[in-house]
């Protein structure tokens, strides 16, 4: 694309604390029009990333949830026979039954390409699905454009959207799909990092409180034998929860005492392991 | 541009390919990249498809743009880089005496070997991190040994930069726990379980789905289209066997058993025994080895369709596994040779793997390794060894 070198820069947006390198890339993906592959645990912001991208750039964002049933017809359109069916039954439809077109559906690929301005397509845990779903995905991104069979005709992008992938690492991608991206791995933000993050969900939140609060937290993201560990979503809700509660003290955090656990860890083993390893520390 | 960049990180075995080479090239030369530091994160994210690799990736960054070896505090590499740079202290005595908290006089007493050794157990006497002061070796001191610091002459010995500049970060190496070299980690839980989680059995597409095929059938426009379902297949057997005896094994044996317990759920069974180095007339149900054996024997009732891990070092004496009584507990004697009881295992299951925690390159300097490695498909004990051992045991 020549101009390039006017698109608009990522730079952030309001509730999402982004880190340069990220920045970086998000903007030269951009440039090159390349769909941006985003790996990491869960919580470390891969969705959040889009949102706060079609934010920024003010474009409209489109998602795509994969499902591991998932066919790429259905990203791409839907042929809605059954309505058709009813329609040349009952006939009481201002649709022309005698038209195909007008039961072509577009899916969320679909509505991508034929939107009239340039939008943010997200494409979330592409993983859940099967290898040759993703590669013909990418065909289809890569060419910008797809046949309706049914009525023979070719839909091409308006406007190359902005692609983000995101995928949890199920599975292994395929080299085909993996070169056709550029890729990020997110890593698990340090404690400073998370300062600025709670700070962006918490502004009036006081320092004593956010600094017991994320040691706390990476303490216990530390246990050993833990399955899931607690993610940023956690940490928020939990601090959510603690600054509800009017019988908290942050003094009961410095003593080990530590409420609401279940709202750190979700499965039930790891729930038992954190409590009993809590339990012990306060005794000590 | 970096065509020597490039090839070098095809060598380090890095999957690149020219085309993600030519799309570098293009960001290039539209000025995305301004500075080493966008260099770094835009050559990682066009180049490098998966985060195993950005490891690699840091030290051949830094590799090709500080030009310099990386230090590892506690490998070989270090005591070369000492070697180097003692040439360039002794210029300075009085740096050398300063950092090793020596008298100038006393310096010349030592021969150069004996310095770096000096050096070497300085810093393994070092229990935390040592920050400024004139004397250990740590970050923004004084001292020469060390980095960060306002000395001139300082040797780096690796270590978190406040400015952080693109080699300095690849320096930190923050994804060796993403490498796929290395051992098994706690870190590397999740993955190594997704790994595990490719244990179910697929069984063949003959069941008729109903539902399916009328939907196909009318869309076909009444052209008779039948679909086909997988068939359910039962969840599978695990049987682990540990060799949780002596020292080279301890590290190992919590990760593998929280692993596979964490894995539990989706099989249908899975049961831990435990033996020491070899095994012989029988395994234990706990991990002391002693209130509940189970005699070899008895597997042969087990399902041959369980899948059988065995884990250990599998380094032994020839004798303890060639001989009979090459048990090496005095009140324990076993008539048959350990040999012939894991050929007896082996030939029980069909599916059965090792795995070794020792690194492959090791394997062909212990004769007994060689020897099992006969019986058992030996895999190491780390994720990518780990990827391919669940690939052979679901193998047909």
């Amino acid at each position: 694309m020549s101009e390039s070198g006017n698109v608009r820069q990522f730079e952030g947006a309001s509730k999402y604390v982004l880190d340069p390198d990220l920045r970086q890339i998000v903007n030269v993906s951009i440039a090159l029009e390349m769909p941006l592959l985003l790996k990491g645990e869960p919580g470390t912001g891969k969705t959040m990333l889009a949102y706060a991208i079609a934010e920024s750039l003010k474009m409209p964002l489109i998602v795509l949830n994969v499902k591991s049933s998932m066919k790429l017809i259905d990203a791409l359109y839907q042929y809605d026979t059954l309505t058709r069916l009813n329609d040349s039954r009952f006939g009481d439809s201002t649709r022309d039954v005698s038209n195909i077109e007008d039961y072509i559906r577009m899916g969320k690929i679909g509505q991508a390409f034929v939107s009239d301005e340039r939008v943010v397509l997200l494409i979330d845990e592409i993983d859940k699905a099967d290898t040759d779903f993703q590669d013909d995905m990418l065909d289809i991104l890569e060419q910008m454009q797809f046949d309706i069979i049914e009525i023979d005709k070719t839909i091409k992008a308006k406007h190359r959207p902005v692609i983000i992938i995101t995928s949890n690492a199920k599975k292994d991608l395929s080299d085909p799909f993996l070169g056709r991206c550029n890729f990020h791995h997110i890593a698990f933000p340090d404690r400073e990092m998370m300062r600025e993050i709670i700070h962006v969900h918490f502004p009036d939140i006081e320092e004593q409180l956010a600094q017991i609060c994320i040691d706390t937290f990476y303490k216990l993201r530390d246990l050993p034998g833990i399955e899931k560990k607690p993610a940023t979503r956690e940490l928020i809700n939990w601090i959510r929860a603690l600054k509800m509660d009017p019988g908290f003290h942050v003094k009961n955090l410095e003593k080990g005492q530590i409420p609401y656990l279940g709202v750190l860890f979700k499965k039930s083993a790891d729930y038992a392991v954190a409590l009993t390893r809590t339990a012990r520390a306060r005794r000590m | 541009m970096f065509v020597e960049f490039f090839y070098q990180l095809k060598e380090a075995g890095i999957p690149v390919s020219p085309t993600s080479f030519l799309r570098l090239q293009k960001a290039l030369s539209m000025g995305l990249i301004r500075n080493l530091d966008d260099f770094y994160t835009t050559a990682r994210a066009i180049l490098i498809k998966s985060e195993r690799y950005f490891d690699l990736y840091d030290r051949i960054f830094a590799h090709y743009f500080e030009g310099a070896d990386l230090p590892d505090p506690e490998g070989a590499d270090l005591v070369e880089a000492a070697k180097l740079l003692l040439e360039e202290w002794l210029k300075r005595p009085e740096w050398v005496a300063e950092a090793l908290g020596l008298k100038k006089e006393d310096l010349k007493k030592y021969t150069p070997e004996e310095l770096v050794k000096y050096f070497l157990e300085r810093l393994k006497e070092q229990t935390g991190q040592h920050h400024g002061g004139h004397k250990w070796i740590g970050t923004g001191g004084t001292s020469p040994v060390g980095h960060s610091g306002y000395h001139p002459g300082g040797m780096r010995v690796g270590g978190r930069s406040r400015n952080k500049s693109a080699i300095k970060v690849a320096m930190e190496r923050r994804y060796r726990d993403y490498s796929t070299d290395g051992h098994l980690t706690q870190a590397q839980m999740g993955e190594a379980l997704k790994r595990l989680r490719r244990l179910i059995p697929v069984g063949p597409k003959d069941q008729v789905n109903i539902d399916k095929t009328i939907y196909e059938t009318m869309r076909n426009a009444g052209e008779i289209e039948i679909v086909f379902d997988r068939s359910l297949k039962d969840k599978l057997k695990v049987i682990l066997m540990i060799d949780n005896g002596g020292w080279s094994m301890d590290p190992y044996i919590p990760v593998v058993q929280l692993l596979f317990n964490h894995a539990r759920y989706q099989f249908k069974d899975l049961k831990t025994y435990f033996f020491h180095n070899t095994i012989y007339d029988q395994v234990w149900e706990d991990p002391t080895r002693y209130h509940k054996p189970v005699k070899i024997e008895d597997f042969a009732r087990t399902d041959p369709d369980a899948r059988l891990i065995i884990v250990g070092d599998a380094s032994m004496a020839n004798w303890e596994l060639m001989t009979p009584g090459g048990v090496i507990y005095f009140n324990e004697y076993n008539r048959i040779p350990s040999i012939e009881r894991l050929r007896f295992l082996a030939q029980t299951f069909r599916h059965s793997v090792w795995l070794n925690p020792k690194f492959e390159e090791e394997w062909r300097f212990t004769r007994s390794i060689g020897l099992i490695r006969q019986i058992f498909p030996m895999f190491e004990l780390t994720l990518e060894g780990l990827e391919k051992a669940v690939a052979h045991l679901m193998s047909k």
